[in-house]
């Protein structure tokens, strides 16, 4: 054995040591600072929170080819959740009840989705921020009798788990509709889309 | 005589300032974009299926782009590098890992090549060809890799802590 290595080996070992424990100091750091700056910003996330209530168990390959059935199909029927289409929406949306919120829509995309355009006096649910829409919209759903639900459309599942979280917060499940086709499906009919806040009389005219 | 062996460490010690900066600011970047949108970042996470249970779901999506945010900050200023660049090497050996994974699983539910899969990673870029990612992770590795060996202080405010 070659004792003249013993210093380069301790000086070796000690860098080695020294440098997991940086790592581990910066990981430990870095890690306080992400929970304590999703703490304090506006967009941060509920660490409590279930946002994707009673997903589908099944692997996306076995749901997908299940009958050719779209996953948001399978992912309703699995929540028992009800699904309207486009036509069916738009019957419910020039029912004179919608003027009278016996019938409303629920947005569940994020605010600047809303913004951008939603149908005409719907109500924004955002379910990933339930401290600041689920009180308000909560009340709305005890006085009405039929609540659509809608999102982007397509693969989108943010309406189903709005809606669940819906149910979960005590709206009775016969109320509610999940509309699959969702804010897409409802421009390419050239549907009327309203801009900005709830009510905001700003109507974008479709082509 | 000395003078290219001079030249030589001159040479890597800029590298370590280019490699330091390069990884630095891209964990920055890519973190920060992260950070603004949580919610998508979430969503994104939760498609890889690496964990079960929705409070380590929701601490993931909650702290990781700080961590990234945190570690670029201190690669581009050059405090603790090494321990900094084990730490990226952790994060990117996992990004990598998780990223192959979930390409080979789409490449097998569309039917189409590993390179033509191109999906939204949840890396901070939109959505990208598996190949261009896995290669780009790769270099990013090799960087990781040549800061934690480096001995270079150059333009580092606290090289150690």
């Amino acid at each position: 054995m070659n004792t003249g290595d013993l210093p380069a080996r301790t000086s070796r070992w000690r860098g080695t040591r020294q440098v997991v424990g940086e790592a581990l100091l910066v990981l430990l750091a870095g890690s306080a600072l992400g929970f304590l700056a999703n703490c304090l910003s506006p967009r941060g996330l509920g660490l409590a929170h279930d946002f994707f209530p009673n997903e589908p168990k099944l692997p996306v390959v076995a749901i997908t080819n299940a009958a050719s059935e779209p996953p948001v199909i399978a992912g309703l029927k699995q929540n028992g959740l009800q699904w309207v289409d486009a036509a069916q929406a738009r019957q419910l949306f020039n029912e004179p009840k919608y003027l009278q919120q016996q019938f409303i829509f629920l947005d569940a995309r994020d605010d600047s989705h809303y913004q951008a355009g939603h149908i005409p006096g719907a109500f924004q649910f955002d379910h990933y921020h339930p401290e600041i829409y689920l009180a308000g919209v909560l009340s709305v759903c005890q006085n009405a009798e039929k609540i659509v639900v809608y999102c982007t459309g397509g693969e989108c599942e943010d309406s189903q788990f709005a809606a669940v979280a819906l149910r979960d917060a005590g709206v009775p499940n016969q109320k509610l509709f999940v509309f699959t086709g969702g804010i897409t499906e409802w421009n390419s009919r050239h549907f009327p889309v309203e801009t900005g806040a709830q009510n905001s009389g700003q109507l974008q005219t479709q082509p | 005589m000395n003078a290219p062996k001079t030249s030589t460490a001159s040479a890597a010690e800029w590298f370590s300032v280019l490699a330091r900066w390069l990884l630095g600011g891209t964990f920055l970047y890519l973190g920060a974009h992260k950070a603004l949108h949580p919610v998508d970042f979430l969503k994104l996470l939760r498609e890889y299926d690496l964990v079960h249970h929705y409070w380590y779901l929701n601490a993931i999506a909650a702290a990781l782009p700080w961590l990234e945010i945190f570690c670029g900050l201190l690669l581009l200023a050059g405090i603790a590098v090494r321990g900094t660049a084990l730490v990226a090497f952790g994060l990117l050996t996992t990004f990598t890992a998780a990223i192959f994974h979930r390409a080979l699983s789409l490449a097998a539910l569309k039917s189409i090549a590993f390179c033509a899969v191109k999906f939204d990673c949840g890396c901070g870029n939109g959505e990208v060809f598996a190949c261009h990612k896995l290669t780009e992770n790769s270099c990013l590795l090799l960087l990781a890799v040549w800061l934690v060996l480096s001995q270079s202080h150059k333009l580092c405010l606290r090289p150690q802590l």
